[in-house]
């Protein structure tokens, strides 16, 4: 393929290789690394002069340090006189509109202690629904909504296109002034459905929220399936319903992410109890922080499949109920189709004979 | 019809929290409530707690530690005051990010400085504060205003008040590099002291460069000063080659003291007697490990900067002196 060149970052170099070897050609030249004061460098050994560039680069694990790669990967391409800069961002970051929490505004007292903790330790966990804060003064809490200011800092950095996959919320595509292709794993994930859950026909698709009915509803209708919805109640958070009947079924649990996995195993505990014959649990992201592992593992789910773009190997190792679909085949398949000038418009068909 | 008044909120990020405290102190006021942490995937996460609606807001968040991680945590801060409808949000980045990555000195190298000021401009930074940049031509690299403020007169104050043989004019201002000439001259004659400049000389492609000393310090406690000090292998040659060349004492006064990797081991093995930074960039643990580390504290220029730039007055006060 004359004039392109796939770039990876440091996020899933792994996924990079893939769509390399499935579009036929090697992954560009690059070193990545910090220098002493742990600022970034990037070199890239290869000239990319009116070649059009794709830098593939997942928002997972240290997601600042990768965020700025990427922007200073763009950067690079820019001043190199690259002809068009793409990113490939398989898993957005900060795409998620964050629910403000009751928090407390006193100084920690600066220790140690406190520091490493800081680095290691987390204090938010968002798949809880908060209760709305305690406070009298009338002022409420600004939690701040990073999306706009991601899309603006990569338009920024000179990217001319973005591709990336089930965003969490497509309005995002509109944060951008240049061109998204939001791609959608369904299709890919129904095929895998078919080939692999005997008896998905009388299989029930349940959305572990209600923010997620939407979604459950598109993958039932290209499977023809019923859906159900777990709903929690604000007033008492362990309080959740199901709607729809699960009894003696296989149900699929369908979300966009897997985080903590909080909320997709309190579903899974709530199918069991309703009497579910077999219970899976689909995401296309499974970012896996915190306990989730250990959660998984001890759930009511029996197999969990998940989309790599964000890498998993080590997740398999710990959970050996995750199963991975590859996309490295649909992203290579898009790039190819976007380098040639053609039509995307087969991924949300049927036809497309899809490798996972 | 004047604008209503506004008041100075200040907002610090997780980078130095108690260069922060210092400033707000300085100017009577409490740090502004916020809480930036971070998500369990590791996303930044910042909560604004108090109202800044029409306020001048001044976040405070020097560039080192963690860099991305506190770079994120700028511009994010920087966004959420924006949407919350501050009136002027100005960056106060005392050691610049990404400031040595400023030209394309090599193929298809980042100028990440151009990046880092069109990151800020976007995220909605009306007006940035920073302390000797390393080139002070990143000032262009913005489309907003830029206050470049120098440690040059804190760094004067020190060699005055704490250099022995200052008073005998026993003193020599060496600069370690030849870049840093135009710095280290301006000091010797605001001092009215001699100057001296070590040079390395490369005699072959890939050969070790030697380092030449050009000047006389033969019997003389001589003053190294440079702007930032990382590795500090500089500086350990440079005073290696002052000592085989008669000087009886070297001091090291720097503006941004990164000191990573093995700086404090590199420093205590030298012939260094002391060095100086100033507290741009936090280095209490760093102190703890190599007793040559002094400190110098420029919160008081930054907070008069702050005041000044909030009242509209004149900071050309601060170029040549320190506030008292």
């Amino acid at each position: 393929m004359n004039n392109l060149v796939v770039l990876s970052g440091s996020a899933h170099p792994k996924l990079t290789q893939q769509i390399g070897e499935k579009l036929g050609i090697p992954v560009g030249k690059v070193t990545l690394s910090k220098f002493s004061n742990q600022e970034t460098n990037v070199e890239i050994h290869q000239s990319i002069r009116e070649n059009d560039v794709y830098i593939v680069q997942s928002g997972c694990g240290q997601v600042n340090d990768n965020l700025i790669e990427l922007i200073i990967m763009i950067g690079a391409c820019r001043t190199a006189s690259a002809r068009r800069v793409i990113c490939v961002c398989p898993f957005f970051p900060y795409s998620r509109n964050r629910e403000p929490e009751d928090l407390s505004f006193d100084e920690p007292k600066e220790t140690e202690a406190n520091k490493k903790a800081k680095a290691n330790t987390t204090v938010m966990d968002l798949s809880q629904l908060p209760e709305p804060p305690k406070n009298q003064t009338g002022y409420k809490h600004w939690t701040a909504s990073s999306g706009t200011l991601i899309a603006n800092m990569i338009t920024a950095a000179g990217a001319d296109q973005i591709i990336t996959l089930d965003l969490h919320d497509p309005q995002f595509q509109g944060f951008f002034d240049i061109p998204v292709d939001n791609l959608t794993s369904q299709p890919l994930i129904a095929k895998y459905i078919r080939d692999n859950i005997p008896d998905y026909k009388d299989a029930i698709i349940v959305s572990p929220d209600a923010g997620g009915a939407k979604r459950a509803t598109a993958l039932s209708e290209i499977l023809n399936t019923s859906i159900g919805l777990i709903h929690k109640d604000r007033k008492n958070k362990d309080n959740m319903q199901l709607v729809g009947n699960v009894k003696d079924k296989t149900c699929i649990l369908f979300d966009d992410i897997v985080d903590t996995a909080n909320t997709i195993t309190k579903a899974a505990k709530l199918l069991h109890e309703q009497g579910a014959k077999r219970i899976y649990a689909v995401a296309p992201h499974a970012i896996l922080s915190g306990d989730a592992l250990t959660l998984l593992n001890e759930s009511f789910i029996d197999e969990v499949i998940v989309g790599n773009t964000i890498p998993q190997e080590e997740h398999v190792e710990k959970c050996p109920k995750i199963k991975v679909l590859d996309f490295a085949s649909m992203f290579a398949e898009v790039i190819r189709r976007i380098h040639n000038g053609e039509s995307v418009s087969f991924l949300y068909g049927d036809s497309h004979n899809w490798e996972y | 019809m004047d604008a209503p008044s506004n008041s100075i909120k200040i907002f610090a990020g997780n980078a130095h929290m108690g260069l922060a405290k210092l400033i707000a102190r300085r100017l009577n006021l409490d740090l502004a409530k916020a809480a930036v942490l971070k998500y369990t995937n590791n996303e930044t996460s910042v909560t604004i707690g108090e109202s800044v609606r029409d306020e001048d807001v001044y976040i405070i968040q020097p560039g080192c530690g963690d860099i991305n991680d506190n770079l994120m945590e700028l511009l994010i801060m920087i966004h959420a005051c924006k949407t919350a409808s501050a009136r002027r949000i100005t960056a106060v980045i005392p050691c610049f990010f990404y400031a040595r990555q400023d030209k394309k000195d090599k193929s298809r190298a980042p100028i990440s400085a151009k990046l880092i000021a069109n990151m800020l401009t976007v995220a909605g930074a009306n007006h940035v504060i920073t302390m000797d940049l390393h080139a002070s031509q990143i000032q262009g690299f913005f489309n907003i205003p830029v206050d470049n403020l120098y440690a040059e007169p804190s760094t004067l104050k020190y060699i005055r008040e704490c250099i022995p043989d200052y008073k005998e004019g026993k003193v020599v201002i060496v600069s370690p590099d030849a870049g840093g000439a135009k710095r280290a001259t301006s000091i010797a004659d605001r001092l009215d002291l001699e100057f001296a400049l070590i040079h390395k000389e490369r005699k072959k492609a890939n050969f070790v460069s030697r380092m030449v000393l050009v000047g006389d310090v033969k019997g003389k406690t001589a003053v190294l000063v440079d702007d930032m000090a990382d590795t500090c292998g500089t500086l350990g040659k440079a005073a290696q080659t002052l000592v085989e060349n008669g000087a009886t004492k070297v001091y090291a006064i720097v503006t941004h003291g990164i000191l990573s990797g093995k700086a404090c081991e590199v420093i205590n093995n030298s012939a260094l007697t002391q060095v100086v930074v100033t507290n741009t960039i936090p280095h209490e643990d760093k102190k703890k490990l190599c007793p040559k580390i002094a400190t110098i504290d420029v919160s008081p220029t930054l907070a008069e900067a702050i005041r000044r730039t909030h009242n509209g007055e004149s900071v050309s006060y601060l170029f040549h002196n320190v506030p008292a």
